[in-house]
């Protein structure tokens, strides 16, 4: 509201409420104006009424004395008429203007002021034999020497048989008009009760301009100021991004139906943000799993084509190596023939032969690892060769602490590849474990179907209850001559050769371990249509 | 006295060959490619060649083709690393009498020439 005060030009309700004010306001002083004139031409009329009548009645009685020449029975009516309060003088002057009768004595046999209505209301001139106007002004109004108005009325006295013919012959027949009858008559009760009208009425209108503005003002901010201020409010919220606010304005109104009009906008607009929020979420969420699925891609990628590159390296060198190998063991058994059996020199030169056959052996892993190996074609039947592997090494003396459970889904899981080449994962898995568990626990081996993006693929999970990776180990884990192993127990191909022959197959390897508690290998590999039929 | 010819780059092999084998009866001629392996089997007859696949000029296959074509009388034995072992697999299918793998002990290569000639004696 105080906005409204400081500032109405922002304001639609001040607007209105002074555009109605100036119209009430001028409407009201027309209609002031107008009342107020047409009073006082209505009391004028009336007033002019009765003073005719007056000068008729001072005229008619008179008659009879002039008549009969009586000068003093005319004066003294004329005194007597001019008693009542409000009639100030009456007056009787002849054609010329001479004052013959007339409640003041003293004015008796002088002149009327000729410069009033007394000439003027019929002669042009007032000098001479002036001609005549066309409509003659019999009255006037004017201000007394007290300042109060009076009204002048004037009746002239024609000449009739009456006075010419009566004995006193003052008048001759020809003469047309005797003289004139005049009387002056007080307005001021008159003006006094007009100016309490008008005062009356200039109250009654500033009261009803001012109650129809306050009325119209209050109207106004009912039906305009506040629901406009209501709408404001609410689109400002909503402009702000608060989309819970409804705005509460209930007429049914243009206002109204703008207010139900932007409610519903505003719930459009929330369900839209609702749902556009759901959509962005939802790309959020679906650019995250992509970002995953890339990295996870990628970091598959890179750790197969680390792989392949530190492969085709370790080949490149296991290669160049067994050349010198050769030299190395064929020196050392030539030098052994000529040292005498049993020998210290002869027991050093089996330890350098052991040692590069070891070398030898290290690197025909290696190179296990890094070719290619050339699988025969066939089908894997990934729990037939589990089962199989398991009862392989179940008697062995490394596995007689070992307890192995089998979990495998019904199949039959066939995937496409060489089936001695999965036999060496599953091998290489056990032995793992076996090492991991030191030789005591549990291995459990699972297999089940997954999807993988939509295609069908065997997951056989590997279980052990061993130790655990470090997590720095982690990363590292495929990676050629990599051991936790004591030195003479691995040669750290073991996973790297896995690795090489999962990816070989199609497939993938992932893991998962909790120090402590033991690790699990989750190998995939791709199911063919037979595994269906 | 059988004569063995030894084709490889790899000085250290040839010696170890002649080394092994010249104490054994054996008569060993050395070669560092297979160009100069043929030039000596041009000039004089062998009944063994121990030949490398890996060569820089000319590749064992190469030079085992050669040999099988105008000296088809003279044995080969492929000396090779285990990478190679397909390409060993295709030497045999060639006409290659057997294969050793590098890095070989006097005992395995022995074993193996030894094989060659009493099979030939037979």
């Amino acid at each position: 509201m105080k906005d409204i005060l400081r500032h109405p030009d922002r304001s639609i309700a001040a607007k209105l409420i002074i555009a109605t004010g100036l119209l009430i306001f001028v409407v009201s002083f027309i209609f002031w104006f107008a009342t107020l004139k047409k009073q006082k031409s209505d009391i004028m009329s009336i007033a002019l009424k009765y003073g005719s009548s007056f000068v008729e009645f001072a005229k008619q009685s008179t008659k009879h004395s002039m008549l009969t020449n009586q000068r003093d029975e005319t004066q003294r009516v004329l005194e007597t008429l001019s008693t009542p309060e409000g009639v100030q003088k009456t007056e009787i002057y002849n054609h010329s203007g001479e004052i013959v009768f007339g409640s003041k004595k003293e004015s008796l046999g002088k002149s009327v002021d000729k410069s009033t209505i007394v000439c003027s209301g019929c002669h042009l001139e007032t000098e001479g034999d002036a001609a005549l106007r066309p409509v003659m002004q019999t009255w006037s109004v004017y201000k007394d020497e007290t300042d109060s108005t009076s009204l002048r009325i004037i009746r002239q006295i024609n000449n009739e048989k009456d006075c010419y013919t009566a004995s006193c012959h003052v008048h001759p027949k020809e003469q047309q008009i005797l003289g004139f009858v005049e009387a002056n008559l007080s307005l001021a009760l008159l003006d006094e009760a007009l100016f309490k009208q008008g005062l009356a009425l200039t109250a009654y209108v500033i009261v009803f301009v001012f109650a129809v503005s306050l009325f119209l003002g209050i109207i106004n901010y009912k039906i305009v100021t506040n629901p406009v201020q209501k709408l404001a409010q609410g689109m400002g919220k909503v402009a702000g991004g608060d989309f819970d606010q409804a705005v509460a304005v209930n007429s049914v109104d243009e206002i109204g139906v703008l207010a139900s009009t932007f409610n519903s906008m505003i719930k459009d607009l929330k369900a839209a943000g609702e749902q556009r929020e759901k959509w962005t979420q939802t790309l959020e969420d679906e650019i995250a799993k992509k970002t995953e699925e890339i990295k996870k891609t990628q970091a598959g990628l890179v750790q197969t084509e680390k792989l392949a590159s530190l492969g085709r390296m370790a080949a490149g060198v296991a290669h160049e190596i067994n050349n010198p190998l050769t030299g190395v063991v064929t020196f050392a058994h030539l030098l052994k023939q000529r040292c005498e059996p049993g020998s210290d020199d002869a027991e050093d030169l089996d330890v350098i032969i052991e040692q590069a056959e070891r070398c030898a052996k290290i690197i025909k892993n290696l190179l296990t690892f890094a070719r290619a190996t050339p699988a025969e074609k066939g089908h894997i039947n990934v729990n037939n060769v589990v089962t199989r592997t398991m009862q392989l090494v179940k008697n062995q003396e490394k596995f007689h602490n070992v307890k192995f459970h089998l979990d495998l889904d019904d199949g039959p899981f066939i995937s496409n590849g060489d089936g001695t080449q999965f036999q060496q994962i599953c091998l290489n898995m056990f032995l793992n474990a076996a090492d991991a568990m030191k030789l005591r626990g549990d291995i459990t081996v699972k297999s089940h179907q997954v999807e993988e993006d939509s295609k069908p693929f065997v997951e056989i999970v590997f279980a052990d209850t061993g130790s655990g990776i470090k997590e720095e180990d982690m990363a590292k884990l495929f990676e050629p001559f990599f051991t936790t192993k004591p030195v003479d127990k691995g040669t750290g191909l073991g996973l790297s050769i896995t690795h090489g022959i999962v990816k070989h197959l199609g497939g993938n390897i992932r893991i998962e371990s909790t120090l402590g508690k033991g690790t699990s290998f989750f190998v995939r590999l791709p199911l063919t249509e037979l595994t269906h039929e | 006295m059988n004569k063995v010819l030894v084709i490889d780059d790899e000085p250290i092999v040839r010696i170890s060959s002649k080394r092994t084998l010249e104490p054994e009866g054996y008569e060993v001629k050395l070669a560092d490619s297979g160009k100069a392996g043929i030039e000596f089997l041009e000039k004089e007859s062998f009944d063994l060649i121990l030949l490398d696949l890996k060569m820089p000029d000319m590749s064992g296959i190469e030079v085992l083709a050669v040999v099988m074509d105008r000296w088809p009388g003279t044995k080969v034995i492929i000396v090779t690393g285990y990478s190679t072992v397909e390409t060993a697999v295709e030497a045999l299918r060639l006409g290659a009498f057997n294969h050793i793998e590098k890095p070989f002990t006097p005992d395995s290569l022995l074993t193996a020439v030894n094989e060659v000639f009493e099979k030939k004696d037979k």
